[in-house]
């Protein structure tokens, strides 16, 4: 029983950065239709961000948060105004390709400016354990399970009830409609860029928070492209409903079987799903027109 | 003379495949170059050039399926893997001669190929490239932890095969079977888009819809476009199998996106542009390393850094053409050609 | 109009056959690498041509180092490579070289992954190198054969068991004691500890390098009749935390944890434990027992058990003066550095010792000939470790470790010279 408690917590904790990272992404997806690879690299800067603004420059974290956010801001608008507006137009591999490439600059990047070692973040979550009905539990993975979900009920909302947010979902659902309407969609791109590298840069700072600053952040965000086919793109809770599910597979598969098959099995779970439901668990059926 | 285009007055010389002096005259200089290569290169790069002819045909298959086809695919890696252990395994356990155990991978790996490509059949853009991540990831776990293909073991070291008589030890020795295996898929991927299974590919490629209204079997022509694509892929892997011990560190995430990054720096749809982008992106990582040793004295951060800048570099690399030259080295060529044929005119 | 053509065309390939006959140069001369970058990729050190006694003149003698500097080992093998890269700068500039002789240490890092490796191996051997510094385990097994084709030893910071046989891998050099030893001291130590039956759960790398010394760890169980039951738990690379691993080896009731892996992993995984308020009590091979365990792990660090031959800064061992000397003489200093820096330092040394009496024996600097020395030349000493010797019976240069573990934030070491 404890190791299951154990088990659920931890999964829980990975599972709702999971959504975290995954809401970036389908935020990017369905307002402008670009896949974007970069999103773990985007955690990446985020985490190695808040790391350097806490250790090099002695920042205390709530700035360091902030220098992050604004850091991530520039990099996602940087990324859809000189990288991807160039692009519009271009077949889907070629946009794959070019957040590829995004990925792997940036990478490169803080490897030449952090090296491959791995750092520790100034812990600014409290560590230390819990004790809940008996079964000790990390208080950083509780701390983190907060977090976001309060990061996802604020996008939640923003989405639901402020103009922008409605904006966002008019220009996802029909471009050219929004167009019409008076919204300005090179606005919304940018928009969408922006908030994803914020809810990337946030996800990577929880990540770094359990398991360190390093590449590895970046790999963590490689599960986003399970959550999101089994969350689908089309709401916000598919994509915390298909982060839970990850995140919870993933541990208890860890625990139970092993044998590395915790790494596979998010993919093999992924390609069941898409041969019955291949635009996901909640995702709307596309009509394409010839 | 082609300046206001080339005509023909005969099948016979509509069939060639050089149809023009000049470009006759091209493919003579290449055909002396690639003899001469091995003569004159150094073993260091010669192995480069080993490394090269095999990209080479794994470039064109993935180019067959994604240049031609439109169906994309970041699975690469665990079709060579297919390719590699197949071959290796069935020399190893079994005991078959060389030839034979590499045309019967190529064969599995279309099978395989196949395989993926059924479920392949509704899926696009997105869901497609999630699910060949998904392949990719799955079959390097199996590579790596089916005890029927470890056997326990963490690499396969197959041995030495023989042609005509040699036994292939060396760069030298591997040069010409690896060469010769390029050339005949260049030869044969470009007859393919001379017929019609080519045609109708690439009717799959622009409007599959309209396509199959035409009437072109979409399922017969995405199950026949992931096999021959895989039947190249299983090549070049059979190849590396045999060429260098079998480790599951080949045929990882990063080298499926290197031969994505091959096709789309080269140029979709095109051979000659697999062949470009193969050779450019695998003298990439070499060239930079040479640069590194050559500024040692000046900029030794180069070569401390050096991994950091190979990666820098190909994302750059990669970003660059795609913004500035999407259609890769080939429109490049292209261009540079109708350049000196238009001369002085522009166009 | 088509006659210019043809000269042009003429022109280019005449061009294409100059470039391809003159460019065989693969730019010799490159390495005074030495001592240029420290873990932050900052230019400094000097380049080994520094001023002071004992300067080497002679012709250089090429060896290889692949070194992994940003792959899944790169936070050990960044430390190790800094170290072997500084004692050869500090041999030519203070020492003499090798018997006069500098040494061009030609190094690149190859990021853990084995095709890398190769590349950079047959570059090495066309740059004539006669000697080379490995890194992993899964690239030294690789390139076994192609060494013993072209007799160059291979000294590689692998440690595994099978390295060591001279008549199955004539040229692998290990100046350690193998993984396997190193296992059977801790199985030793753990069934001590005990006092009793107990579950060891043996924690590996997802990789040849973990899985090395299992096997002989179940064998040496037996052997012994040893009262112990060992499960192994493969610990995936790119993975945020051990929980469903630790679950496992809570469920099978493991009260030890041998971990062999690097610091990274192992310094998340002694933090897992903690978070779920585990008390099982973890020993290191190697690889993890270090300081950078420490600075990775933090205070939850205390009390970890660690093997390990090689004696760090924290002990005043002899054989550390050079090195804080050259440190000091190059603005750095003593704590800068760790017990993976004096690993690296030493095993080059090593192979530096074999070369330097072989030039003073007069012979033909070759691999081969490199080879029988190492074999013949008796005990190497280091100062900070038993003597590494060779013999052509046993490539296996040291068989004894020290046991240390964690007080106040550093290891300290309570049993020294264990042998399996």
């Amino acid at each position: 029983m404890q190791t299951f408690i154990q088990l659920t917590v931890s999964g829980l904790a990975n599972g709702a950065i999971l959504a975290l990272a995954a809401v970036g992404f389908a935020i990017i997806f369905k307002a402008t239709g670009v896949i974007n690879f970069a999103q773990g690299s985007f955690m990446a800067v985020g985490a190695y961000m808040v790391y350097t603004a806490i250790a090099d420059f002695g920042w205390p974290w709530p700035v360091a948060l902030v220098f992050a956010a604004a850091v991530a801001i520039a990099v996602g608008l940087g990324t859809e105004r000189f990288i991807l507006r160039p692009m519009v137009g271009e077949s889907a591999i070629s946009v794959i390709m070019v957040t590829i490439g995004l990925a792997f600059f940036l990478e490169a990047a803080l490897q030449f400016q952090f090296g491959t070692r791995p750092l520790r973040m100034a812990p600014f979550i409290p560590e230390g354990t819990v004790q809940i009905l008996g079964v000790p539990l990390p208080m950083n993975r509780l701390v983190a399970i907060g977090l976001a979900a309060l990061v996802l009920g604020a996008v939640g909302a923003f989405f639901r009830f402020s103009r922008n947010g409605i904006a966002m979902r008019a220009v996802a659902d029909d471009q050219q409609a929004a167009l019409t309407m008076g919204i300005s969609v090179r606005r919304i791109f940018a928009m969408a860029w922006g908030i994803a590298a914020v809810t990337a840069m946030l996800a990577g700072v929880l990540v770094a928070n359990i398991q360190g600053v390093s590449g590895n952040v970046a790999l963590f965000g490689l599960l986003v492209f399970p959550v999101v086919i089994l969350g689908g793109l089309d709401s916000i809770g598919g994509t915390i409903v298909g982060g839970l599910i990850v995140g919870l597979l993933i541990q208890y598969t860890a625990g139970y079987l092993g044998g590395g098959l915790q790494q596979v099995i998010p993919y093999i779970l992924l390609v069941f799903i898409l041969m019955v439901r291949p635009y996901g668990l909640f995702g709307e059926v596309r009509i394409e027109r010839v | 003379m082609t300046t206001t285009g080339v005509y023909h007055t005969n099948y016979r010389s509509e069939l060639r495949l050089r149809h023009t002096r000049a470009e006759q005259v091209r493919l003579w200089m290449a055909v002396v170059l690639v003899l001469l290569l091995p003569f004159v290169l150094s073993p260091f790069w010669l192995s480069v050039a080993n490394r090269i002819g095999i990209a080479i045909i794994g470039a064109i298959g993935l180019n067959i399926l994604t240049g031609f086809t439109g169906q994309i695919s970041l699975g690469q890696g665990g079709f060579l893997a297919v390719g590699a252990y197949t071959s290796g395994l069935l020399v190893v356990r079994l005991g078959l001669p060389t030839l034979v155990a590499i045309l019967l991978a190529v064969a599995f790996t279309a099978m395989v190929g196949a395989l993926f490509g059924i479920p392949a059949l509704r899926l696009k853009g997105l869901y497609l490239a999630i699910a060949t991540l998904a392949s990719q990831f799955i079959i390097i776990y199996l590579v790596r932890n089916w005890e029927f293909i470890t056997q326990g073991r963490d690499s396969i070291s197959v041995p030495r095969p023989e042609l005509f008589g040699f036994v292939l030890i060396g760069d030298f020795r591997w040069y010409w079977p690896i060469m010769g295996s390029a050339v005949l898929a260049t030869i044969l991927g470009r007859n393919l888009f001379r017929s019609g299974i080519g045609r109708a590919l690439m009717a799959v490629r622009d409007q599959d819809i309209a396509a199959s209204a035409l009437g072109v079997n979409l399922t017969k022509y995405k199950v026949m476009s992931f096999a021959i694509s895989s039947g190249f892929v299983g090549l070049a892997g059979a190849l590396t199998g045999h060429y260098r011990i079998i480790t599951w560190e080949r045929f990882g995430l990063n080298v499926s996106i290197e031969y994505l990054a091959m096709i789309i720096v080269g140029g979709l749809g095109s051979i000659l542009g697999s062949i470009l982008g193969a050779i450019f992106i695998v003298l990439l990582p070499s060239g930079l390393e040479q640069f590194a040793i050559s500024v040692r004295g000046v900029f030794p951060q180069v070569t401390a850094q050096l991994p950091a800048l190979q990666l820098a570099t190909f994302g750059i690399v990669i970003i660059l053409f795609l913004i500035f030259e999407p259609r890769g080295l080939a429109r490049m060529w292209q261009r540079t050609k109708d350049y000196f044929r238009l001369w002085p005119f522009r166009y | 109009m088509r006659n210019t053509r043809i000269i042009m065309a003429a022109m280019a390939a005449t061009a294409l056959l100059a470039a391809a006959c003159g460019g065989d140069d693969n730019g010799n001369g490159e390495a005074a690498g030495n001592g240029e970058a420290t873990g932050n990729g900052e230019a400094t050190g000097d380049d080994g041509e520094a001023t002071g006694d004992g300067e080497a003149t002679g012709e250089p003698i090429v060896i290889g180092g692949i070194f992994d500097l940003s792959g899944a080992t790169a936070d050990v093998g960044e430390p190790y490579s800094q170290g072997a890269r500084d004692y050869v700068a500090w041999r030519n500039s203070t020492q003499d070289g090798v018997g006069g002789r500098e040494i061009e240490l030609e190094w690149q890092d190859y990021a853990y992954e084995v095709p890398n490796a190769e590349q950079l191996y047959t570059q090495f051997i066309a740059n004539g190198a006669v000697g080379i510094q490995g890194w992993g385990t899964a690239d030294t097994e690789a390139l076994s054969g192609s060494i013993t084709a072209d007799e160059v030893p291979f000294m590689s910071a692998s440690w595994a068991e099978t390295l060591v046989d001279p008549s199955e891998s004539p040229y692998n050099f290990v100046v350690g004691p193998t993984y396997s030893d190193q296992m059977r001291v801790a199985l030793a130590w753990i069934a001590e500890d005990a006092g009793g039956p107990t579950e060891v759960a043996a924690f590996h790398n997802d990789s040849p390098f973990g899985t090395s010394p299992l096997a002989d760890g179940q064998a040496y169980i037996e052997e012994e009749g040893l009262d112990i039951n060992l499960e192994t738990y493969a610990m995936p690379g790119g993975a945020t935390d051990y929980v469903g691993e630790i679950s496992r080896a809570e469920a099978q009731g493991a009260e030890y944890i041998v971990v062999q892996n690097v610091a990274s992993p192992a310094a998340q995984l002694v933090r897992n434990l903690q978070d779920q308020g585990s008390d099982i009590q973890v020993v290191c091979l190697n690889w993890c027992a270090a300081e950078l365990l420490i600075e990775l792990a933090g205070d939850v660090a205390e009390g970890v058990v660690g093997v390990h031959p090689i004696l760090g800064p924290a002990s005043d061992a002899p054989g550390l003066d050079p090195i804080r000397e050259y440190l000091e003489s190059d603005g750095r200093s003593i704590d800068d550095i760790d017990t993976f820096y004096v690993q690296g330092w030493y095993t080059t040394h090593a192979m530096a010792e074999g070369l330097a009496a072989l030039v003073d024996s007069g012979d033909e600097v070759t691999g081969a000939n490199l080879a029988t020395t190492l074999q013949t030349m008796g005990p190497i000493e280091t100062g900070v470790s038993e003597p590494i010797e060779f013999t052509s019976d046993s490539h296996r240069g040291m068989s004894a470790s020290n046991l240390l573990r964690v007080e106040d934030g550093r290891f300290l070491p309570f049993e020294e010279g264990v042998s399996p």
